[in-house]
């Protein structure tokens, strides 16, 4: 049977405002558990335009419900104490438990001509509604018209992320350009979702063909390339620590922080040697190749002729191994061999130098071995045999995804890793070497741009990162930094973003520097961020019309880390080996 | 201190003082009245009444133990006063009270009477509470003397008295049935009262019927019997005017319907307990009629008679009377010096009716009046009930508290009505009083002492019966509308827009 108007306003009816209202904030006494925190509400009005005698326009004011405040005064603490001490069940006594007073305090947000003409477009609110209103609960598409706001006459900006908390049948859209160019933060403690928002981020942008690159720590978005769709369009690459684009005292720092610290005489060596070794493997093909032979003779090792030289540390050591043993050996062919083809005079060493050398190749060959299994580890979780291409703008594709898998890295690889291929892509956009606009992804950003650098990676990232975040909008370099930790991230960097996707965090250090730093974020959302479920986030910003409260929308992808139940995955590991140990 | 040596300490005078010190309403009442006594008996007048106080104690101690038959005081403990016994019992608490909505009119406006009814044990909370509340609009009576103080009291005594027979007749089961404040009020002084025209009555009975047939009847029942006994004793003259104008002279109303209630109480199987609570009562009558009368007679029958004039240095304290006009004590003042925690005292019969006989009452709209005899009204057929009451002492830090009970329900109502009340003021130690009638209290009262909460939660409620359309009278809509939002005076008087 059709319902009447009447009949369809008192089923939507959620209460009526009491007390003082003003333009912000307005009270409504409820009838209990009809609205929930942040839910979207309406209240009518009439308001008639200064100095204009025509008739009183009438207008929607959506308002956002940040709190509900309970009261029982029937029910006296005195007498709550009295129950305590006594271990009595309230319900056992003559005390009221029924009657309550449920307040509802809620955020103006706006409002818009009752006929709707203004398209989800909100106006300021000059003039509070009249106390002793009705409110009541929007359409589905009233709201999801409003949360949409001017989105709406650009939908090709929209990215479909999410869903009203409280109402799932309102899709929320959010607008990607505010995203890809102003930046997003995508804040949460772990495990409430952040991974899963992110990818379906990227999925909605891969889907409008943005170029991605996602520096990728914990293999979080390998899956991403099991997406049908997105199959062609993601490449994973590992990561190789450059180790002769560094600086020389860098790649001491590494082979101390993977080997053992250097000797005073192998630290004085160590430039030239570093210098050297750079410009013995810099020669062209031909000649590298009759080089290789060379080393690999020399030194009596046919794996350097097999596999050629590469420019790591397992080739430092070789080289120094050179140097050592043709010092020691006081072969002046073989030291004038090594001088001509490195261009440093210094490595004409005597015996006795070689003599206090000889322990360094051991530790560069130590610390080489380390790197690789790093290196081995970003592989095997990168599912990628791909190495990072050396011309880095190779990573930004139309319509493509980059994954730089970072995985096996400690934090110092990794922000340099990820701070040479950020600063070499952002100067090909400021130098307009590459046309395409690009996004980068920063997954556990506090490591690429933490508050404090303790070391001379973390600072160099730092720096990049600002720089983008602060420029990037010029240059079409768009960031989205994801965190589980937002205190420790760099406040400028954070505060650079324009949106915000906002899960559930507990950590109250993590919560007031969130409060403090996102100017969009209201006192009463940041209240409720350690009460939020697992894929539920408000999102905040330029990104979205107001502030809301939303569940994240399921991705297609899958991450490494989504964890299957262990006991689970041993019982199917002892079943295989069982069954292969039959066959 | 084990429980044998305090006992032996309460009797001792360096006892009593530590008890006085350690509950402070009672150090304050006692500072209070010494300064208020005569010059001659300031002095001395705290540790006197430590030593009188000690001198009680020790004669009810030996009371008790069988070493005297003349006890000043019986004090009985309250036994198996715990909720697991009385679960699934329906209790209602009615309240009145008089809004103080600030207006031009002598009167105040509303007048509203709250029930607060409950199950013990229930645990849905649909079936376990039920509220309700009646406002009554004064400015609508036409009987009643509105320009006399006590006004406001007879029509709230009225309404509280519907309130409770209403609440008796819609509840089949109800076990309990408790009145804030006195059961019956000391009448006399309400006497004089110009009748309530039927138009009043059905205003009144507007909001209390269960059923619109049983408030036609209470009201035709009324008028059968005042045509037969009640006016032809009060008014011989004009009886037959009274009657024939249909008119409720409001005391032998409210006699009737304390007599209507106590026969729907006396069909019930169990009686339900009727009783009314009063917090800080002045009464000392009990002090006067009893504990003091005992007192002077031993002390007459030991030759001792002029023992208070002795202690005070003084003549005139030759009467329980004189004793309690000199030096201020009430029943509750010393009461809390006698009785523990979980104690009540014996009952006695309060004379609520000394105070009637004859006045001048005149007739709904006429300026004449005529000579009215109040006396009929005494305890009899077409007379008030009798009140049987006690003191019951629920916590150190609080003042005992009287129960009163009709005294036709039968002995074990005062009993049983001491029980639960203790009961239920033990949820609120700190108060001293039934919670339950505090609930009815907060619910129905809008006087302005209340705190911000309960005023909103009254303003709440209302709003609530707005909404919903339960009060669709428009003009008793626009009033409380005035109710909810107007807290001044010159906002009320503002010209509509």
């Amino acid at each position: 049977m059709a319902t009447t108007p009447d009949q369809q306003k008192s089923k939507r009816y959620v209460g009526t405002l009491v007390g003082q209202s003003t333009s912000q904030e307005f009270r409504l006494a409820v009838a209990h558990e009809t609205i929930r925190e942040q839910d979207i509400i309406a209240v009518d009005a009439e308001l008639r335009r200064p100095e204009d005698n025509t008739a009183p326009e009438k207008i929607r004011v959506w308002a956002k419900v940040q709190r509900i405040e309970r009261l029982n005064p029937l029910f006296p603490a005195e007498a709550g104490h009295e129950l305590a001490a006594t271990h009595t069940d309230p319900f056992e006594t003559v005390l009221s438990l029924s009657r309550e007073m449920v307040t509802a305090v809620c955020q103006v947000l706006g409002a818009e001509p009752l006929a709707g003409s203004a398209k989800g477009k909100l106006d300021h609110v000059r003039y509070p509604p009249q106390p002793a209103s009705s409110a009541y609960r929007p359409d589905s598409k009233d709201i999801a018209r409003v949360v949409l706001g001017e989105l709406q006459q650009k939908e090709k900006r929209g990215l479909d992320i999410a869903t009203l908390s409280n109402r799932p049948e309102v899709d929320v859209k959010v607008d990607g350009h505010a995203i890809v160019t102003r930046h997003l933060a995508i804040l949460a403690m772990t495990g409430a979702g952040k991974s899963w928002a992110a990818r379906r981020i990227i999925e909605q942008l891969a889907a409008k063909n943005y170029p991605i690159v996602i520096f990728d720590p914990h293999g979080d978005y390998t899956g991403l390339a099991n997406v049908p769709s997105l199959k062609e369009r993601v490449r994973r690459y590992y990561a190789q620590f450059p180790v002769f684009e560094q600086a020389p005292e860098t790649v001491v720092a590494v082979v101390e922080g993977l080997g053992w610290n250097l000797a005073n005489t192998h630290r004085s060596m160590f430039d030239d040697f570093f210098q050297g070794a750079n410009a013995f493997i810099s020669g062209a093909p031909e000649e590298l190749k009759k080089r290789t032979n060379w080393l690999s003779n020399y030194l009596g090792n046919e794996k350097i002729a097999y596999y050629g030289l590469k420019p790591n540390l397992f080739f430092l050591a070789d080289f120094v191994q050179a140097v050592v043993q043709a010092g020691g050996r006081e072969d002046g062919d073989a030291l004038n061999q090594i001088v001509e083809w490195s261009g440093r005079e210094q490595l004409r060493i005597k015996r006795q130098v070689a003599g206090w050398l000889e322990g360094l190749p051991n530790n560069l060959r130590v610390a080489a071995k380390r790197l690789r299994q790093m290196e081995e580890i970003s592989k095997r979780v990168a599912q990628a045999s791909e190495p990072l291409p050396l011309d880095r703008t190779q990573l930004v594709r139309y319509g493509g995804i980059s994954v730089v898998a970072l995985a096996g890295y400690t934090g110092d690889f990794q922000a340099t890793i990820y701070s040479l291929v950020a600063d070499e892509i952002f100067t090909a956009r400021v130098s307009d070497n590459l046309r395409l606009p690009v996004l980068f992804l920063l997954e556990e950003a506090h490591n690429f741009a933490p508050a404090r650098a303790e070391m001379a990676a973390e600072q160099r990232s730092i720096t990049t990162t600002r720089q983008i975040a602060q420029e990037g909008r010029k240059f079409g370099v768009g960031l989205i930094l994801i965190s589980q930790r937002p205190s420790r991230l760099d406040e400028t960097t954070l505060s650079q973003c324009n949106s915000y996707i906002i899960m559930r965090m507990v950590n109250p250090a993590d919560q007031n520097y969130v409060r403090r730093v996102i100017e969009t974020l209201g006192e009463d959302e940041a209240r409720i961020l350690p009460d939020l479920d697992v894929g539920e986030a408000i999102l905040s910003g330029q990104l979205i019309n107001f502030p809301v409260l939303v569940r994240m929308k399921p991705p297609e992808s899958k991450g490494e880390r989504e964890e299957r139940d262990a006991f689970e995955s041993l019982e199917e590991i002892q079943a295989s080996l069982t069954n292969a140990a039959r066959r | 201190m084990n429980q044998e040596n305090a006992q032996e300490r309460r009797l001792t005078e360096d006892g009593v003082r530590e008890d006085l010190q350690r509950q402070p309403h009672l150090f304050v009442k006692l500072a209070e009245n010494a300064l208020a006594v005569a010059e001659s008996l300031r002095n001395n007048y705290f540790k006197n009444t430590t030593h009188f106080v000690t001198a009680l104690r020790k004669a009810m101690q030996a009371a008790s133990q069988g070493k005297r038959s003349d006890p000043p005081l019986t004090v009985c403990k309250i036994d198996g006063a715990d909720w697991a016994t009385f679960q699934g019992e329906v209790v209602t608490f009615i309240d009145g009270g008089v809004g103080r909505v600030q207006i031009s009119s002598q009167a105040p406006i509303l007048l509203r009477v709250g029930s607060y009814c409950v199950r013990t044990g229930e645990r849905r909370l649909a079936e376990r509470e039920r509220f309700g509340y009646y406002p009554v609009i004064l400015g609508d009576l036409e009987g009643g003397n509105k320009e006399r103080k006590d006004f406001p009291d007879i029509v709230r005594i009225t309404a509280e008295l519907l309130g409770g027979l209403s609440a008796l007749e819609r509840t089949p089961d109800l076990r309990v049935l408790m009145f804030h404040g006195p059961l019956v009020y000391l009448m006399g002084g309400y006497a004089g009262h110009t009748p309530f025209s039927e138009r009043d009555i059905d205003l009144f009975l507007h909001q209390y019927q269960p059923v619109a047939e049983l408030g036609r009847q209470l009201k035709e029942d009324f008028l059968h019997e005042a045509q037969l006994d009640i006016y032809p004793r009060m008014v011989p003259e004009s009886a037959d005017e009274w009657v024939k104008r249909r008119v409720f002279e409001p005391l032998s109303w409210i006699a009737y319907l304390y007599r209507r209630l106590i026969r729907e109480a006396h069909q019930r199987k169990p009686v339900p307990i009727i009783a009314g609570v009063v917090e800080r009562g002045e009464l000392r009558e009990f002090s006067e009629k009893v504990l003091l009368e005992r007192v002077f007679r031993g002390l007459r029958v030991k030759g001792n008679a002029d023992y208070f004039n002795q202690m005070y240095g003084r003549s005139d304290l030759t009467s329980p009377k004189a004793l309690l006009d000199r030096l201020g004590y009430t029943d509750t003042l010393l009461l809390s010096m006698l009785l523990q925690p979980g104690e009540f005292s014996e009952p006695w019969e309060i004379g609520k009716y000394d105070g009637l006989s004859q006045g001048n009452v005149s007739l709904p709209g006429e300026a004449r009046t005529g000579i009215v005899d109040f006396a009929p009204l005494k305890p009899g057929k077409i007379g008030f009930p009798r009140i049987c009451g006690c003191y019951v002492h629920v916590s150190e830090t609080t003042e005992p508290v009287r129960v009163e009970v009709f005294s036709e329900l039968g002995p074990e109502q005062i009993v049983e009505a001491a029980r639960r009340t203790y009961l239920y003021a033990r949820l609120l130690p700190g108060y001293g009083f039934p919670v339950g009638l505090d609930i009815a209290d907060k619910y129905a009262h809008v006087p302005a002492w209340l705190t911000d909460a309960y005023s909103k939660l009254i303003q709440y409620h209302l709003g609530v019966s707005l909404q919903r359309g339960e009060i669709s009278d428009a003009e008793m809509r626009r009033v409380l509308v005035q109710a909810i939002y107007m807290t001044h005076r010159d906002w009320l008087f503002r010209p509509k827009t």
